[in-house]
């Protein structure tokens, strides 16, 4: 089960995301579960594998600012940098970033479960 | 204090906001966020949150908008409200996480800005807040700014812009304009309000029309009169022509006379209102001049205003005090072998303590534009009538004098009654007494005017037709005209004698009359020639400094005398 305690564990800036929903940790905790719905994560590796760096700019973008608003700070550190490298269309393997945000997705799955 | 009184406005009422993106966990955030001081509608993309604002465009008070969403994105929705009249004053908070988007945001009308990650609550609710506030005041202030037949500045607003803009001014150099419409309240009478009102739009539109290429801002004020400030125009009759392209959409436009005052280039410390009342007073100096409908102020207009206040001012005390002097110009009739003493006509002179002897023809459209007029006119008919009297009784002898009646006394109810009560207290009769209707006064109201003049003549009066041939009677009014003698223009005589075309005129005027069948005076005869071919022509009467200025009654009593020993040796 999903705790502030847990999600504190993985480095979430939880003071900052529960500040954002008046410091209501039920509310926060259910934020932080809709990530198991999030399309974000498939979206962006589907783009990457396709090297649209269009689409995965679109996906890294609105994944950023998701991760962002939750305060999930390491896999947001993460999709922040890699939306910078493709917001200027970065022409580079990124497969070594994609693995890692995808572990990210990961951990925070396991989280939520 | 002031605070509290706006909170209070802003906390009446529970206030509908709209969050559009296209993130779920982000949309549920905010709404969450804003759901504390406001009902929330969401929407997941422009698409959905358009049909979802026109549905609610009366309550909506502002749009909290991410920009990169599926289907319809953000700056779309963004042009589109820009562009709908009914939606393009509800403020657009734009989401987002780009550096890069706000210029680009602002130019599409957003009026603000929430970076994410969201600040704390408290300040993305402090910023809706204040974007509303600001939007909702902007709305009052347009509402309150505009005149709303027009859509131009009211007066208060127009006066505040002006002076805020004038500082910006390039080079200082401006001008203030006021446009006027002659005898505006005639439209509104002959073709309705709803006419008046379109002819007060089509001006409106002309206005802006100039004003998107030349700059400036306008105002509608005092019903027809407009004004407009702007820097300094080389010509400033094109605004004219702008205009009248706007009216002639409109049907009978040609009746629509515009006047045009300028003020220009205007000291930078000169006060506003005092600009545009010196563009009033050039605006009033072309009433009634349709060829010439503008006219730019100059310093002596000032000072005419000046003295023109104070004539104003003295006409009760100048009446009182008999500073006014009836004078009688005698008319002679030509066409015997000697001219004869025939008539006269009353005209009135002021001798001003301060200013000496004033010509009527700088007090009277004073007070003709006053009202005033009719106390003047009263006191003429009365002084005239006291003379003849005692002429009569002294000569036993009438030499019928003309009165002067003006425009605004053909719609006094009582003329009849003032006229017949000097008659009656002078003894005299309507013989003694002729009166002059200036010929344009039977273009404003033929039907009544006509009316009013067939009673008097029942009483037994009769009508000159004064100025005949500078109005704008048609040959076919003239028939229908109820005059006993035609006086014609001085201006036709003073022409008679510089060329063919114009004694051809003096002719067809003797023609008419002729066909009238009624005598023709002519006035202003100065010189023996004129006299001459006037006589040639087969003028009756004749009135002028060739035979005598107009006199003091004394002196014009010497011609009575004179006149009244030529007779008494004749029968001798």
């Amino acid at each position: 089960m999903l705790t502030i305690e847990a999600l504190r564990e993985y480095g979430a800036n939880v003071d900052e995301g529960l500040a954002r929903c008046f410091n209501n940790a039920d509310f926060y905790l259910k934020l932080v579960g809709m990530l198991g719905n999030e399309k974000g994560f498939d979206k962006l590796e589907e783009a990457l594998e396709k090297n649209d760096l269009d689409a995965a700019f679109e996906a890294a973008h609105a994944l950023k600012g998701v991760l962002g608003n939750l305060s999930l700070t390491p896999a947001y550190t993460q999709v922040s940098e890699i939306t910078e490298l493709l917001r200027s269309r970065t022409n580079m393997d990124y497969s070594e970033r994609l693995a890692g945000i995808m572990e990210q997705q990961k951990i925070l799955k396991e989280l939520l479960n | 204090m002031e605070m509290d009184k706006k909170l209070r406005h802003y906390n009446d009422i529970r206030r509908v906001v709209m969050v559009v993106d296209d993130e779920p966990i982000n949309q549920e955030m905010l709404g969450f966020i804003l759901k504390k001081d406001y009902e929330v509608v969401l929407a997941s993309n422009g698409e959905e949150a358009l049909e979802k604002i026109r549905s609610r465009k009366r309550t909506l008070s502002m749009i909290l908008l991410d920009l990169n969403m599926p289907v319809m994105d953000g700056y779309r929705l963004l042009e589109i409200l820009r562009e709908d009249e009914e939606l393009k004053y509800i403020p657009v908070i734009v989401l987002t996480a780009e550096d890069g988007a706000e210029v680009r945001c602002l130019e599409l009308g957003a009026v603000d800005f929430i970076k994410k990650p969201y600040n704390v609550p408290s300040v993305i609710l402090a910023r809706v807040r204040r974007a509303i506030e600001l939007s909702e005041d902007n709305r009052i202030i347009q509402d309150a700014e505009q005149d709303e037949l027009t859509g131009l500045y009211n007066r208060v607003f127009f006066f505040e812009y002006a002076s805020q803009m004038d500082p910006f001014q390039e080079k200082g150099e401006t001008d203030a304009i006021v446009i006027n419409i002659d005898h505006f309240h005639l439209v509104n009478e002959l073709y309705g309000r709803i006419y008046g009102d379109q002819v007060l739009q089509a001006i409106a539109d002309g206005i802006r029309e100039f004003m998107d290429e030349n700059r400036g801002i306008a105002c509608r004020c005092d019903g027809d009169m407009f004004y407009i400030y702007c820097p300094h125009q080389k010509e400033p009759a094109a605004i004219l022509d702008v205009i009248r392209r706007h009216l002639e959409k409109l049907p009978d436009d040609s009746r629509i006379r515009l006047r045009m005052g300028v003020y220009a280039k205007a000291a930078p410390d000169e006060l506003m209102e005092r600009r545009f009342e010196r563009a009033k007073l050039a605006c009033s100096t072309v009433r009634g001049k349709y060829i010439e409908p503008v006219a730019c102020y100059d310093v002596s207009m000032s000072e005419t205003e000046v003295l023109s206040e104070r004539l104003v001012n003295d006409l009760k005390r100048g009446l009182d005090e008999k500073q006014f002097k009836v004078w009688f110009q005698p008319k002679y009739a030509i066409q015997g072998e000697q001219p004869q003493l025939s008539s006269a006509e009353a005209l009135i002179r002021w001798d001003h303590p301060e200013f000496g002897m004033i010509s009527p023809s700088v007090f009277i459209p004073l007070f003709e534009n006053n009202g005033l007029v009719q106390k003047l006119d009263h006191y003429v008919w009365a002084e005239a009538g006291r003379w003849i009297a005692s002429w009569k009784s002294k000569y036993g002898f009438t030499v019928p004098v003309s009165v002067n009646i003006s425009r605004v006394d053909m719609y006094d109810p009582r003329l009849k009654e003032k006229i017949l009560t000097i008659l009656e207290e002078n003894h005299l009769t309507p013989e003694d007494y002729l009166l002059e209707i200036t010929e344009s006064a039977y273009s404003d109201d033929l039907e009544q005017l006509i009316h009013i003049v067939e009673e008097l003549r029942v009483l037994g009066f009769m009508i000159e037709m004064d100025d005949f041939g500078a109005g704008y009677s048609t040959l076919n009014m003239l028939t229908v005209l109820p005059v006993d003698v035609l006086k014609l223009d001085m201006q036709f005589v003073k022409n008679a004698t510089s060329d063919r075309k114009n004694y051809r005129l003096v002719e067809l005027m003797k023609d008419i009359a002729r066909f009238l069948e009624v005598p023709i005076v002519a006035e202003g005869v100065e010189t023996k020639e004129q006299c001459e071919i006037l006589q040639k022509i087969g003028f009756d009467l004749v009135q002028g400094y060739y035979f005598s200025p107009p006199l003091p009654p004394e002196e014009f009593e010497k011609l009575i005398k004179k006149e009244v020993d030529r007779k008494g040796a004749e029968i001798c």
